[in-house]
């Protein structure tokens, strides 16, 4: 508690000090009287004024400077042990001593108390500037209530106080023991903070309260303020999205579509103009284009629930090489060429993850990856472990991406130079997420660009030997 | 052979009974769950192809539970991509395969022959058969198995796998059947034993998925199926 209320019994104590200093002093000067003029005693006095003024206030000085007028005049001057003085002018001499030990007296004691408040103000700032700071750390809104009861509680006589609920009405009479004040800005009122004192509490203690209350509010404003931004950048991230997501539905699934339905009713409507091999071109493009719908559905459905957090994995022990010859065994199938080279380790562990869903993130890079493969090279799946994680490594020898392309090749709906609707890797991402893994782009040395996922590792419990069965 | 369809959408279940009857199929459709449980009494089908939402009522899953407590009739179960989950409750609730939405036609017609195969063949499977598919070949009587006439050495689990899996081609068993089957019962749940085993049964085949040379199929958090030899 820094705040102390000078207390009289105090002040009577430092004045009695002082008055036995003036006395103190008076013993040594009453030996030597003879020896000594009288300029040499006014100033000593005055000098004995000054130090008690600077060292124990106003009222110790006063009592000091009457003192020292009392025994300069009873026991130092001629007549001595009376009031009276034999010359005139030494009359003269001692009123402006009093006079003077007065004033200084004033003006140290003056000069204390400036630089006491000085003081106070300086620990006041402080505490007051690690207050603001500590708000500044925190964004809730209870932790800043109960941090501002605490610097209160610390720093001020108090018995208890708390924070209400916004009262309108705020009981008023002037010397009471119990303030109200509301914590809250021009635009917003947050609550009201109650202080009980144990005495009505002075100027100051009044100040640093408002202070500290002030600041409080603040920090709320900040935290509102904070949570608007925020709002509103999920909004417009949310519009962003719905505008490709219409961008998307509109142009990527209205083609298969068209092509489906012209297919369609050509062989509906020309069934006897086209050849036989026309038809099962027709036929074979219509299936094909149901497949390209039914792959873009499925994707704009995983990244729905990826974005709504409504996926759900069904976790077990995943072999990396098993899905990667999934995916390998898939473009062999598509191209009927190897288009795909595997290189996994002879110990790949086994990792726990969604096998369905790694597939699909895995499939998504790959596709991506082979899309971009010049015809004379192999897009490489490689695996790779240490101590933490278990990676996926996707390499293709195509085109370097550039840097500002990277922080966006996979955000949800990005384009690519083809045109295409982005969402594979969008997807691939947020499965990897899920998963607590990792997923980035690096280049692949001699060109291109590498996919690296990366799956925590899980420590299996029981591992059966492979070599000694049974 | 006489197969039942039950799928709510009605041009679904058109189009599937045109393209089984094309392929010499006689076939009858069922709309819902109920319709579907009196259709097996009455009708008596070989197989079933049964969609696992049927709208309202009793779904697909709960008719195939209802069934196998009086019927071992095989069921094909029909599901949408992501029912990850309505799948292998299907699959334990006694289904014997089951095939994702879309699929084409000769998809189900393949998985509608290797399960009926099974059944064909399960009270009487030959110990003394030869299955060869590819470059490899097992010989079910010397437990011997070739790849392109060089012996393998599998240990006498990885041999159990392989042949669980060999003697019921292009049908799926699930990694709760291979578990239980090879190392019994107290094994079904650890289904890192069957993925280690099948790790290393590959890699002694020979297999290539790059150039597509694969005789054990994935069934991503479902099983293995071994490629169909027919």
């Amino acid at each position: 508690m820094f705040f102390k209320k000078p207390l009289p019994i105090r002040i009577l104590l430092l004045s009695s000090a002082a008055a036995g200093l003036v006395l103190l002093v008076t013993l040594p000067l009453w030996r030597i009287r003879d020896a000594l003029t009288l300029a040499n005693f006014s100033l000593i006095y005055l000098l004995l004024t000054l130090v008690v003024a600077a060292w124990l206030g106003t009222t110790p000085s006063l009592v000091a400077a009457f003192v020292s007028f009392f025994c300069f005049n009873f026991f130092l001057i001629r007549p001595y042990y009376t009031l009276t003085v034999k010359d005139p002018r030494e009359l003269i001499d001692l009123f402006i001593f009093l006079l003077v030990a007065l004033i200084t007296g004033q003006l140290a004691a003056y000069a204390r108390r400036q630089a006491e408040m000085a003081h106070h103000r300086a620990s006041e700032q402080n505490i007051l500037y690690e207050l603001s700071s500590a708000f500044n750390r925190l964004n809730d809104r209870e932790e800043i209530y109960q941090t501002l009861q605490m610097v209160v509680e610390e720093n001020l006589p108090i018995l208890s106080c708390v924070v209400l609920p916004a009262v309108e009405s705020v009981p008023a009479d002037g010397r009471q023991t119990t303030i109200y004040l509301l914590i809250g800005t021009k635009e917003q009122i947050y609550g009201t903070f109650c202080a009980n004192f144990a005495e009505p509490p002075a100027e100051g203690q009044r100040r640093f309260l408002m202070a500290c209350v002030v600041q409080a509010a603040m920090a709320l404003q900040r935290i509102d303020l904070a949570e608007d931004v925020q709002r509103s950048r999920a909004i417009e991230e949310a519009d962003r999205l719905k505008t490709t997501l219409l961008h998307a539905v509109s142009h990527d699934l209205r083609t298969p579509i068209t092509i489906i339905k012209t297919a369609a009713s050509n062989l509906l409507s020309l069934r006897e103009q086209i050849s036989v091999a026309e038809k099962q071109e027709m036929t074979r493009v219509i299936e094909q284009e149901a497949d390209a719908l039914d792959q873009l559905v499925g994707n704009l459905l995983e990244m729905s629930r990826l974005q709504a957090g409504a996926l759900k994995l069904h976790e077990d022990w995943a072999d990396f090489s098993e899905i990667a010859g999934d995916v390998a065994a898939k473009a062999w199938q598509s191209n009927h060429a190897t288009r795909i080279r595997l290189d996994f380790p002879e110990q790949m562990p086994l990792v726990r993850c969604d096998q369905g869903l790694m597939l699909q993130a895995l499939s998504n890079i790959t596709n991506n990856a082979l899309r971009y493969e010049p015809p004379t090279s192999q897009v490489e799946i490689r695996g790779d472990f240490d101590d933490q994680a278990v990676r996926l490594l996707v390499v293709n020898h195509g085109p370097t991406i550039a840097a500002e392309e990277k922080a966006h090749i996979m955000e949800p709906f990005y384009r690519g130079d083809n045109g295409q609707v982005g969402l594979g890797l969008a997807i691939s991402e947020g499965i990897v997420l899920a998963h607590q893994g990792r997923i980035w782009v690096e280049d692949t040395p001699g060109g291109g660009a590498t996919f690296v996922m990366a799956l925590p590792r899980s420590p299996l419990t029981e591992e059966p030997d492979a070599n000694s069965d049974r | 052979m006489r197969i039942l369809i039950v799928d709510d959408e009605p041009q679904i279940r058109k189009l599937l009974q045109t393209g089984l009857i094309g392929h010499g199929y006689a076939v009858e459709t069922a709309a819902d769950g109920a319709e579907a449980l009196t259709a097996v009494r009455l009708y008596q089908p070989d197989l079933l192809v049964l969609d696992i939402a049927l709208g309202s009522g009793i779904d697909g899953l709960e008719v195939c539970q209802r069934l196998r407590q009086w019927s071992q009739v095989p069921i094909i179960m029909l599901s949408v991509r992501g029912d990850e989950r309505a799948k292998v409750q299907a699959l334990n609730a006694g289904a014997d395969d089951y095939l994702t939405k879309p699929f084409s036609m000769e998809e189900l017609k393949a998985r509608i022959q290797a399960v009926l195969r099974r059944v064909a063949r399960e009270p009487a499977t030959s110990p003394t058969a030869t299955i060869v598919t590819g470059a490899l070949k097992i010989d079910l009587a010397k437990h011997q198995v070739t790849v392109g006439g060089e012996e393998v050495h599998l240990t006498p689990i990885e041999y159990d796998v392989l042949c669980l899996l060999a003697t019921h081609p292009g049908q799926l068993m699930t990694h709760r059947t291979i578990l239980s089957k090879v190392w019994g019962p107290d094994y079904a749940e650890m289904t890192h034993y069957v993925r280690i085993y099948i790790n290393q049964i590959r890699k002694k085949l020979g297999e290539d998925p790059a150039a597509n040379i694969r005789y054990i199929l994935n069934e991503p958090g479902i099983g293995y199926r071994f490629v169909d030899v027919a």
